[in-house]
């Protein structure tokens, strides 16, 4: 197994604040890992730095194409745009406004049909519920046919009730495309659902490991600093 | 309504006038639905406010074609904006604020020294009947420009108004595309100033989309209906102002208002978008 992703002394700073200190992180091909941590440990930070959204110091490597769900996405909801033409908008040359050709509009309905949103493609963008746009990012993630996937807290905004259809649905993708998966989520129940491999992450590396050893009262408290994190459920064993 | 139309080409000297008219509504029917989406309405504002120092500046140095100066100006205050943009903690809408009461004040001052309050409300509302075929080139450029900037960009400038981190996470360089989208407005906006006039210029970057948004469902809709609505908007405003005798700038940007009060009217007909959350 060869890694997919690797971390060397990774140093984000903004303001005199350090969001991450010298992170060192290997990700094998094929691996699941979730990154843990309270708010503010530079999770997302970090996620950011891979996908080179925000500088850095320190060297980081991707060998892979990367597919980004991100967190909870903020956009105008009043813009007036159907699930169809954004999928569309980074699948075409030719400008949505001038039409969706049959051939892109087969591809968006099969990325659609992987995560069970496809009567969504006429739907308004702007009147999504949290769970459908969720899916849709999933869906747009997916249309490069990513070996690695970055999730960052990707069933905020979907109900509790969804939230383990959504899991279900992420870990069907992940093994169908035997993609990597690096996940951010500070939802215990989310991590345990998806991933096997834990990196806790306060600032510095914290602790990694196994998930079922790692996600035990003790290493929970140390990493949140006050323990109060409960799981959502236990664990599924797929 | 017919009769007008043809009397209207019985002149020689108002049929660039008429070709005139439908590029600057080319022009902004096409940029105004990513004008709106980007929330850029304020910024070209700011950018034809400045235009009056241009020409300002170019009759008090007495070159030829103050006109060229205009654009340089527009397009250096529209850079100058996105620079200042960088490195200031002030939001945007402030920024824009002192920048368009600073050069509108500039420009006031400049035009004053050379010419008093002489041929100012040309600049400020337009001076569409004096238009020649020299201008009706400098259009055609502009909206030449604009819609080759749409086709090849329109995606990329639409997902930025969707959202700039997942653009971003995408690999567009988005810097570089709103730099892009600054120069652009910078330029369509001082080459439609002499038209409509500087404080009419701004309306048909926003009206058109904003009344077609009303109503659209779709970047379709929205695209095809800002152009229809600047395109009509040009035509009723030139030939009913011909026709009633009163200025065509500000009758074109009546029109588009009267236009987006009727989608306004019927907009629950259609949209239902536009949720809370």
């Amino acid at each position: 197994m060869s890694a997919v992703l690797q971390t060397h002394g990774l140093v984000r700073t903004f303001g005199g604040f350090v969001a991450t200190d010298h992170v060192d992180l290997s990700v094998q091909a094929g691996a699941r890992h979730a990154l843990i941590g309270p708010n503010g440990a530079g999770k997302t930070t970090l996620l950011r730095a891979i996908l080179g959204l925000v500088p850095y110091d320190g060297k980081i490597t991707v060998n892979a194409r990367v597919g980004y769900v991100p967190q909870r996405l903020q956009y105008d909801r009043t813009l007036p745009m159907t699930v169809l033409e954004f999928m569309a908008l980074t699948l075409q040359k030719r400008p949505v406004a001038f039409g969706v050709p049959t051939r892109v509009k087969r591809r968006v309905l099969e990325l659609l049909d992987a995560v069970g949103a496809s009567k969504l493609a006429r739907s308004n963008l702007g009147g999504l519920s949290g769970g459908e746009l969720q899916r849709v990012m999933l869906a747009s993630a997916l249309q490069d046919d990513p070996q690695l996937l970055l999730l960052d807290e990707p069933a905020a905004g979907v109900d509790i009730e969804g939230e383990a259809t959504f899991n279900e649905l992420i870990l069907k993708q992940v093994r169908e495309r035997n993609a990597t998966v690096v996940l951010v989520s500070h939802d215990l129940s989310v991590v345990s659902d998806i991933t096997n491999h834990v990196i806790c992450l306060n600032r510095v590396l914290k602790c990694e490991g196994d998930a079922h050893d790692l996600l035990t009262a003790e290493t929970i408290a140390e990493v949140f600093g006050g323990g109060k994190a409960v799981f959502g459920h236990h664990h599924h064993h797929h | 309504m017919l009769e007008i139309i043809a009397n209207y080409f019985t002149l020689d000297w108002q049929i660039p006038i008429l070709l005139s008219v439908v590029c600057v509504s080319l022009a902004s029917g096409v940029l105004s639905p990513i004008v709106v989406s980007s929330r850029m309405a304020f910024f070209s504002d700011a950018v034809a406010h400045s235009t009056l120092a241009g020409v300002a500046l170019g009759m008090l140095l007495a070159v030829d074609h103050p006109a060229t100066l205009m654009i340089g100006f527009g397009v250096i205050v529209a850079l100058l904006i996105a620079t200042l943009r960088q490195f200031t903690t002030l939001s945007f809408d402030t920024l824009l604020g002192v920048a368009m009461a600073g050069s509108l004040a500039a420009g006031v001052l400049l035009y004053h020294k050379v010419k008093g309050y002489a041929g100012l409300h040309g600049y400020l509302f337009g001076q569409v009947s004096l238009l020649t075929w020299t201008d009706f080139y400098a259009l055609l450029f502009n909206a030449s420009l604009a819609i080759l900037m749409v086709l090849l960009f329109g995606n990329r400038f639409l997902l930025l108004a969707v959202s700039r981190p997942l653009a971003q996470a995408r690999g567009i360089r988005v810097a570089r595309y709103e730099f892009l989208l600054i120069i652009l407005l910078g330029l369509v906006v001082s080459l439609s100033v002499r038209a409509v006039g500087l404080l009419l210029v701004n309306a048909l970057l926003i009206v058109p989309a904003a009344a077609s948004r009303n109503v659209a469902r779709s970047v379709k809709g929205m695209f095809w209906g800002s152009v229809v609505v600047a395109l009509i908007s040009g035509f009723v405003g030139l030939f009913g102002a011909d026709y009633f005798g009163l200025p065509p700038g500000p009758a074109i940007v009546v029109v588009a208002v009267a236009l987006f009060l009727v989608s306004q009217v019927f907009r629950p007909l259609f949209g239902h978008h536009a949720a809370e959350a």
